[in-house]
């Protein structure tokens, strides 16, 4: 293959994979507007996009000869985000003339005049200048009723962080799914890591009839599809939630049907089963890991008197650190990416929902205002992203040690 | 030794039962006495709130922080319990060993020995127990049962008989299926040693690799989220034709580069039959880098003298990749085709976001949660028929299952264990 066709192939194929991140990240700093109305590619370049000018208020009835003003400083007076600038190109006129064919009667008629151009609007003369300076001049003191414009502006580019403010700030959802994912994803990543390690090394290390079959059976576990457990584990839950409501209402004060009841579907139970669903990937990457380590320095260490537990907290678990980081990078990308499990095991109460869950329910409600959704999705990518940057290595590490779990 | 048998019993005995006992006493000790932080970090989260004045209401400011209170705990309780139970069944299994053998340190260490590994093992195969096993087992029950725990076979009346629930949707989800299966594994896969090698070959194929790898981090739904914009239909409103010229109005850009016009404003992922292969498109943009990776790395490691000896007979670069690179990485692309086509038999996330009620669309990981909330109209056994489509996806993963575990246990002889 010749030396330029490698550089095009790969750069054609890498602008296909960065392509989508510039329109997300495009698209959550655009305005509500421009974002349902254009398309991303259009936010870097000078596009045409029409607005409704209104000339003046209906309740406006003082009499002038000429109205002054400049279009800009209208639509810029509203809000101070996402001043639009450019030039006008031209306006639609809509409205009614004398019909030329029938004496006395109007036509509705639709017609795009340039800007400079003079039209007649209620009998004036109305110009748009490109500057966007209008004026609408009449014979005499006059108080026309109002005339809507539509005005085509060749609009400059022009990018801000509204909705980046509000998703953060003005909606309740993103927020709480922020904090509801954290509290998801620590401790599912560091409750499996501590049980995975130490059946790691016993698997590893010590002896014990059937420890080469129940690796196996453990191991062969990974590609179990969740769903199978789902329904029995759910119901698991509702058991020991109406226990634990018994249980509470015999502990303190509370009433049966009301306060004291324990959620069967709560950030617990999601733990829990995350737990469960990473061990077998963690069981079987750790304790291919701890079997290489040299097993002088077990030796030695127990010929020094080390019981098992000072082995592993002292030996085991420095020397495991690369280890021990290619599964926790795993394990956290993998529930705070989760959105199956969460569905069917986390707790459903708006304000608990994790990040995936409410990503998903918000392309059904801010299908009107992309700039929300994509100003909701890159806040959700930017944890893991970072994460896995930043322990690329270790990630790449796990990979080849034989990730063999799947969605 | 016999008589440490019965000794052994009793210790483990005598551990079971206490861990069984103090430890959840002791999360829900310590969750009672630590329930005043909450409020304390909510009044924490007004003093911040009254000031800096923040905009939303207090309110959220006091739900928030209670929240984060109950989470910051929740974790030290959690992870605590978690490293309490290893301290204190260790600790047990000493002490017990000591005042169980009666001075004999031979015996002592016996008993340490043979109940030490359980301790080690034992939660992690009592929640793979608990958590999986036995769910899986009782799901398969399930389905073999009517709601009143009759058993039947009707639950699987979806695969030959016409007039029952689901009977359309399983067809379309099989044949879906069966696409994704064969289409994804084979793109991702393609396009993975494609980068794999022409990143290698340049200087810098390094960013690249970070580039196609880094959608590995982000969550399916995320990743539709961003499709979204390039397969997405038109904006909202359609706008008039100005003096024959139609400014776009297409928000997706692949639909305008398909010169697609504005009033056609179907996303291209809703297409019939066709709106398939966007969505795969999507797994594919996600999962290359996961092949890519891999292969890059098996690539490296092809034997120096291998491609010495095939430059030296004259090989071209295609030749050399055929005939000498990849039959030394079959083994790799073999793993790296079965993990994906288990991915894609579970694959949810995506179809779920994009299409969730489209039956054209549909795989079963999708039939599942749609059974679970559209076939109420099916009885009160809508449970045993969820359970049986579990089974099915379960049963297109066996074949796989097998093959995992013959390698792995092959692997295992090779490393001499």
């Amino acid at each position: 293959m010749s030396r330029y066709l490698r550089h095009i192939v790969l750069g054609l194929i890498v602008f296909i994979w960065v392509v989508p991140f510039v329109a997300l990240l495009a698209t959550s700093l655009r305005s509500e507007t421009a974002s349902k109305t254009s398309g991303f590619w259009t936010a870097f370049t000078p596009t045409e996009l029409g607005h409704r000018f209104g000339t003046h208020d209906r309740d406006d009835t003082d009499p002038f000869v000429v109205m002054n003003g400049n279009i800009f400083d209208r639509l810029n007076g509203e809000s101070e985000s996402y001043p639009v600038t450019g030039k006008v190109n031209s306006v639609m006129f809509t409205g009614r003339v004398p019909d030329p064919d029938n004496e006395g009667k109007t036509i509705l008629i639709k017609k795009l005049i340039a800007a400079g151009e003079v039209m007649d609007v209620r009998d004036g003369d109305f110009v748009f200048q490109t500057n966007g300076n209008f004026t609408w001049t009449f014979p005499e003191a006059t108080a026309p009723r109002p005339k809507n414009l539509d005005v085509f502006i060749e609009q400059d580019p022009v990018f801000g962080a509204d909705a980046y403010i509000e998703v953060l700030f003005d909606n309740k959802n993103v927020p709480n799914a922020l904090i509801s994912s954290f509290i998801v994803t620590i401790p599912a990543t560091i409750i499996p890591i501590t049980i995975a390690a130490f059946a790691a090394y016993a698997f590893a290390w010590m002896r014990f009839p059937g420890r080469d079959w129940l690796f196996v059976i453990v191991v062969s576990l990974m590609v179990v599809p969740t769903q199978l457990a789902f329904l029995p584990v759910l119901q698991g839950f509702s058991g020991i939630a109406s226990w634990a409501t018994q249980l509470n209402s015999w502990l303190t004060d509370c009433d049966i049907d009301d306060t004291c009841r324990v959620a069967s579907k709560s950030f617990a139970s999601l733990w829990i089963t995350h737990t469960a669903f990473g061990l077998p990937l963690a069981i079987y990457l750790l304790r291919n890991y701890i079997v290489g380590l040299p097993k002088e320095l077990l030796e030695s260490a127990r010929i020094d008197g080390a019981n098992h537990l000072q082995i592993f907290i002292r030996i085991i678990v420095p020397l495991s650190v690369p280890a021990l980081a290619s599964f926790s990078i795993f394990q956290f990308l993998w529930v705070w990416n989760d959105l199956l499990v969460a569905l069917y095991i986390g707790p459903n109460e708006a304000s608990d929902l994790v990040f995936p869950i409410r990503l998903q329910k918000q392309l059904g409600t801010f299908k009107d205002q992309l700039h929300l959704l994509n100003a909701s999705a890159v806040i959700s990518m930017i944890v893991p992203v970072i994460v896995f940057l930043s322990m690329q290595r270790y990630f790449i590490r796990g990979l080849l040690a034989g990730s063999v779990k799947g969605g | 030794m016999r008589s440490v048998n019965p000794i052994i019993a009793g210790n483990s005995l005598a551990i079971f039962l206490t861990v069984v006992i103090l430890l959840p006493v002791t999360a829900v000790a310590a969750y009672m006495l630590t329930s005043p932080l909450d409020g304390w970090i909510a009044q924490f989260g007004t003093w911040l709130h009254n000031r800096y004045e923040w905009s939303f209401p207090v309110f959220d400011t006091v739900e928030r922080f209670s929240k984060i209170g109950f989470a910051i705990r929740s974790i030290f309780i959690a992870v605590g319990i978690s490293f309490l139970y290893f301290w204190i069944s260790n600790w047990l299994n000493m002490g017990l060993a000591r005042y169980t053998a009666r001075g004999s340190i031979g015996r002592q260490s016996t008993i340490v020995e043979a109940i030490q590994p359980w301790i080690f093992v034992g939660p992690a195969l009592v929640l793979l127990l608990l958590f999986l096993m036995i769910p899986a087992l009782s799901t398969l029950s399930l389905s073999f049962q009517e709601a009143d725990g009759t058993s039947t076979v009707r639950n699987y009346a979806f695969l030959w008989d016409p007039a029952s629930l689901g009977y359309d949707q399983f067809r379309y989800a099989m044949r879906n299926s069966l696409m994704w299966l064969i289409l994804v594994p084979t793109v991702c896969i393609s396009l993975g040693l494609l980068i794999a090698v022409l990143a290698d070959s340049v200087r810098w194929g390094v960013i690249a690799k970070t580039f196609i790898f880094v959608p590995l981090a982000i969550s399916f739904v995320g990743a539709a989220v961003i499709w979204r914009n390039i397969f997405a239909g038109g904006g909202i409103q359609a706008q008039e034709v100005l003096n024959g010229v139609t400014p776009s109005y297409q928000i997706g850009l692949l639909k305008s580069l398909l010169g697609h016009g504005a009033e056609y404003n179907e996303p291209l992922y809703s297409l019939q039959f066709w709106g398939n292969f966007f969505l795969m498109w999507i797994l594919v943009w996600v999962q290359t880098g996961f092949a890519m990776v891999i292969f890059s790395a098996a690539l490296r490691g092809v034997p120096e003298d291998t491609i010495e000896a095939a430059t030296i007979d004259g090989a071209n670069p295609f030749q050399m990749f055929f005939r000498i690179k990849l039959p030394q990485i079959y083994s790799t692309v073999l793993v790296v085709w079965t993990t994906l086509v288990i991915l894609v038999l579970k694959v949810f996330d995506i179809p779920y976001a994009l299409s969730a009620n489209d039956d054209d669309k549909l795989l079963l990981a999708t039939m599942m949660e749609n059974a679970r909330n559209n076939w109420s109209v099916g009885g009160d056994n809508v449970d045993n028929l969820f359970a049986a489509i579990a089974v099915m996806l379960m049963l297109t993963v066996v074949p796989n299952m097998i093959f995992n575990a013959w390698r792995i246990r092959k692997e295992q002889r090779e490393m001499g264990h």
